[in-house]
């Protein structure tokens, strides 16, 4: 038996992991790419995202920047005809590009997730003030300008806090995370 | 024929299949057979390519008589394909048929391992089961039951018409029961049939009034089965023949009464038509419909107290209308408001189920808009607004009164989708051809196919899918994903889909939109199921007992199964399935009788307790309980040998041909000799 795992299976096994039905059941209807609320800015829609991966065209796929705009909105899997989580796939997409190091450098969407991340496992809650700065220096002066001014608004306003919350237990909710993302120590 | 009885000293012929390479590929067969060979009581061991050709029968009876045998054993395939070749086999041997013993070495064994070395050995432990089984056998004799020579054919639409008239033109009597008040089915709705666009009605209505007409037939329409008791050859069925409160004998069909209805205009929704049109409480379904008797829809009719019904489900007779319909009806005096459900109780030897289908209900996939917006149709409402006898008289006219100048087909509503049905419902991408290619004659208005694949395998199918085409009707591959108002109340829909060929997505403003509805069995399909004591597949339909070789045949002796209860199927396939389906049961009919596996349970009347507990498990209703000697009695007619009586006997009193418990025993011990 071949050992070598075609990039078709891999995405396959990804949505495996995840108790999905795998992507080659696919039939090519475009149920997805019709119904998806933000089609119109995904350079590639899920139906012939999903038939690249088929065709093998790694290169491609891992260029594009589709599954970043998926707003996780689970239409498509809700619709999907044959079953397959598509919004899942987006997921494991991301993560995959992620793992492998693999996206345009201008996303903000990585950066944007991996400080996520850092914050969580650091005090158990999301802090924005910290998570705003993975992306606040990609913006042009007018609209940091604007986005600053929101959160002086927000923090007056008492809808944003100014000092990080912390959880009770931090440990055990670190753990906890460690046993679903493999994030090492 | 010799050693009938079986007393003598067992003397076994074992004889292992290749069936070519199914089962050569995974178990040794000559290893098999060595094996055999070397057991006791077993005279001559042999591996052969295919057992059940003819030389492999041939060596069957060569040896019986070569090495004097007694009890022969193949290792072959599932007792259900060969079992009555190679018993034939060993009666023209010259024994009795049931000295033989099958062992299935192909679906038990090299089908579902890929162990060479484990499935030779589980090959080895079968074999050696079955030659500790045999020396137990005794010579038994097949039954024979007499047929009745009457037919049930259940549902009146194309397929039971057909199969019905087919066997009443070979002189047969058929009893034909249909629920609704006419027969013609789904088929009397359509206006043309694809490919070749002939009017449905034009087809239809002459097989329709034969029915009606034929000596041999005995039509009851409004009329369901109510009860099924007995087996293959001697059904006895009840029917129940719903009050219609109109005398079928004295009605003449001259519609006299409907004209004369105090309802002046016709106000309630048309079954017939979709709920498109409206008809009377009192009405006849359709111009066309067999038999020509009205009916009254005790519902609505004034004379009868609106919702109110007596303790056995019956409604109310009220006597406040003026009744001008009895006064038109004068001397026939076919109204009668009294009528009651009857039942009737007849025999018949044979069974055709043809209970159709149902159309998927758009509503459950609530995007597509059906029930929301008023000009989504489904595709059996556009066939009545196509229709020229429907409730538009033919004219395509939207429920907003337009006609449409932009229309969506949508095809696969409800087909090969997980979340509704998984099949493809086969008829709908030509029926979307068809109402195509009709709406563009009725309106001349643009016309938009969102197919996913097109299916068009049928005879003259491609040809005409071809026609269509060049008749300018759009082809978007893409199923629709959303269908909403176009903004601005313009009135117009927006239909959205990705057009897979482009890579874009097409927001389309159209008119009409039609919902290619899919095929799934009948609401009461379980029932009906349940009833006759057939098998279902996994989306409901009924099974047949072999999907290549015995397409009509239920696992129920007797029954056969005709037309789309089976599966989705167009009309030229549900009237070939008709017409096989009359004559297997003609060909069960003119046998005369049935054989019956001799398997069936006996009582050891000396030991029987008589506690009785036998009797309510038996699935069959074949044992009863003989009061004056206390003892239970088994029917061997009814009994099917499925053994739960046997099991439940407490003092072991129940046997069973080819069960015994000494058969049975030393098959264990066989299996696990080598343990």
């Amino acid at each position: 038996m071949s050992t070598t795992v075609t990039f078709g299976q891999e995405i396959a096994n990804l949505l495996q992991e995840a108790g999905g039905t795998p992507v080659s059941a696919c039939m090519q209807c475009g149920t997805c790419s019709g119904t998806c609320p933000v089609g119109d800015f995904m350079d590639v829609r899920p139906q012939r995202l999903i038939h690249m991966i088929d065709a093998g065209l790694k290169d491609k796929v891992m260029a594009t920047r589709a599954f970043w705009y998926c707003a996780s909105c689970y239409q498509c899997t809700v619709r999907c005809p044959r079953g397959i989580d598509i919004a899942e796939l987006m997921y494991g997409l991301k993560r995959y590009t992620i793992w492998k190091n693999q996206y345009p450098a201008d996303l903000i969407g990585p950066a944007f997730s991996e400080t996520f991340i850092k914050t969580i496992m650091r005090a158990g809650r999301s802090y924005e003030p910290v998570l705003a700065t993975s992306y606040f220096f990609t913006l042009g002066l007018k609209e940091m300008l604007s986005e600053a001014q929101n959160a002086t608004m927000l923090m007056l306003k008492g809808r944003l806090p100014v000092l990080p919350a912390r959880i009770k237990r931090l440990e055990n909710f670190k753990r906890m995370i460690k046993r679903i993302i493999p994030i090492g120590d | 024929m010799v050693n009938i009885k079986g007393n003598e000293e067992p003397r076994i012929g074992v004889y292992v299949c290749h069936c070519g390479h199914n089962i050569a590929a995974t178990v040794d067969v000559e290893a098999v057979s060595k094996y055999a060979a070397a057991l006791p009581k077993v005279v001559v061991s042999r591996e052969y390519k295919y057992m059940c050709s003819d030389p492999g029968q041939e060596l069957i009876q060569k040896d019986i008589k070569e090495f004097n045998l007694n009890r022969i054993i193949v290792a072959s395939c599932s007792p259900l394909l060969h079992e009555h070749t190679f018993r034939t086999a060993t009666e023209a041997g010259g024994l009795n048929p049931f000295f033989f013993h099958m062992v299935n070495i192909r679906e038990h064994n090299s089908w579902v391992h890929t162990n060479r070395a484990a499935a030779t050995e589980k090959a080895k432990a079968l074999v050696h089961a079955a030659v500790r089984r045999v020396p137990a056998h005794r010579a038994l004799e097949t039954k024979r039951v007499p047929i009745h020579p009457d037919v049930l054919v259940v549902g009146g639409g194309i397929a039971g018409i057909h199969a019905a008239l087919t066997m009443a033109n070979a002189g047969k009597k058929v009893y034909l029961v249909e629920r609704e008040p006419s027969i013609g089915g789904h088929m009397a709705k359509f206006d043309k049939t694809f490919p070749t666009l002939d009017c449905a009605a034009c087809i239809l209505t002459p097989k329709m009034s034969q029915v009606g007409n034929h000596p041999n037939i005995t039509l009851w329409t409004y009329s369901e089965v109510a009860k099924v008791d007995g087996y293959v050859g001697n059904y006895t069925i009840q029917v129940k023949r719903k009050a219609r409160y109109i005398n079928e004998d004295l009605c003449t069909g001259c519609q006299e009464c409907i004209s004369h209805c105090v309802f002046k205009e016709p106000k309630f929704p048309d079954e017939f038509n979709e709920k498109l049109g409206k008809r009377r409480p009192v009405y006849i379904p359709f111009a066309q419909a067999t038999p020509q008797v009205v009916l009254i829809d005790p519902e609505v009719c004034l004379n009868f107290k609106r919702g109110a019904k007596n303790p056995d489900g019956s409604p109310v007779v009220g006597d406040k209308c003026k009744k001008t319909c009895v006064e038109a009806c004068g001397d026939k005096q076919a109204i009668d408001f009294k009528q009651t459900d009857k039942v009737e109780t007849i025999q018949v030897g044979t069974v055709i189920v043809a209970t159709g289908f149902k159309t998927f209900d758009a509503k459950r996939v609530p995007y597509f808009g059906y029930g929301k917006y008023p000009n989504v149709y489904t595709s059996l409402e556009v066939e009545r607004l196509v229709n020229a006898s429907g409730p538009t008289g033919g004219e395509v006219i939207l429920r907003d009164g337009k006609t449409p100048k932009t229309i969506a087909i949508a095809h696969c509503i409800g087909s090969r989708d997980e979340n509704t049905n998984r099949h493809c419902s086969r008829v709908c991408c030509m029926y979307s051809l068809k109402l195509a290619h009709l709406l563009k004659e009725h309106t001349d208005a643009e016309i938009y196919n969102f197919y996913i694949d097109m299916r068009t395998p049928g005879k003259a199918f491609e040809e005409f899918y071809q026609s269509v085409a060049t008749e300018g009707v759009h082809f978007v591959r893409g199923k629709i994903a959303d269908v909403y108002p176009e903004a601005g109340n313009t009135g117009k829909l927006i239909v959205q889909a990705e057009d897979t060929l482009l890579g874009r997505v097409r927001k389309l403003p159209v008119d009409m939109v039609v919902l290619s509805v899919g095929l799934e069995p009948q609401a009461d399909a379980q029932d009906v199921r349940r009833m006759f004591n057939m098998s279902c597949g996994s989306e409901g339909f009924f099974l047949e007992r072999h999907p290549k070789l015995a397409p009509v045949s239920t696992f129920t002796d007797g029954v056969f199964i005709a037309g789309a209860c089976q599966a989705p199927k167009d009309i030229p396939d549900t009237v070939a399935q008709a017409g096989a389906a009359a004559a297997e049961a003609m060909a069960l009919i003119d046998k005369g009788h049935v054989e019956q596996e001799p398997n069936t349970a006996y009582i050891i009347e000396e030991e029987c307790s008589g506690c009785k507990s036998c009797v309510p498990l038996c699935p069959y209703t074949a044992i009863s309980f003989d009061e004056a000697k206390k003892k239970a009695v088994i029917n061997e007619a009814l009994c099917k040998g499925c053994g739960t009586c046997v099991a439940s006997c407490p003092s072991g009193s129940i046997k069973q041909n080819l069960f015994e418990d000494e058969e049975i025993f030393a098959e264990i011990e066989g299996v696990l000799a080598q343990v």
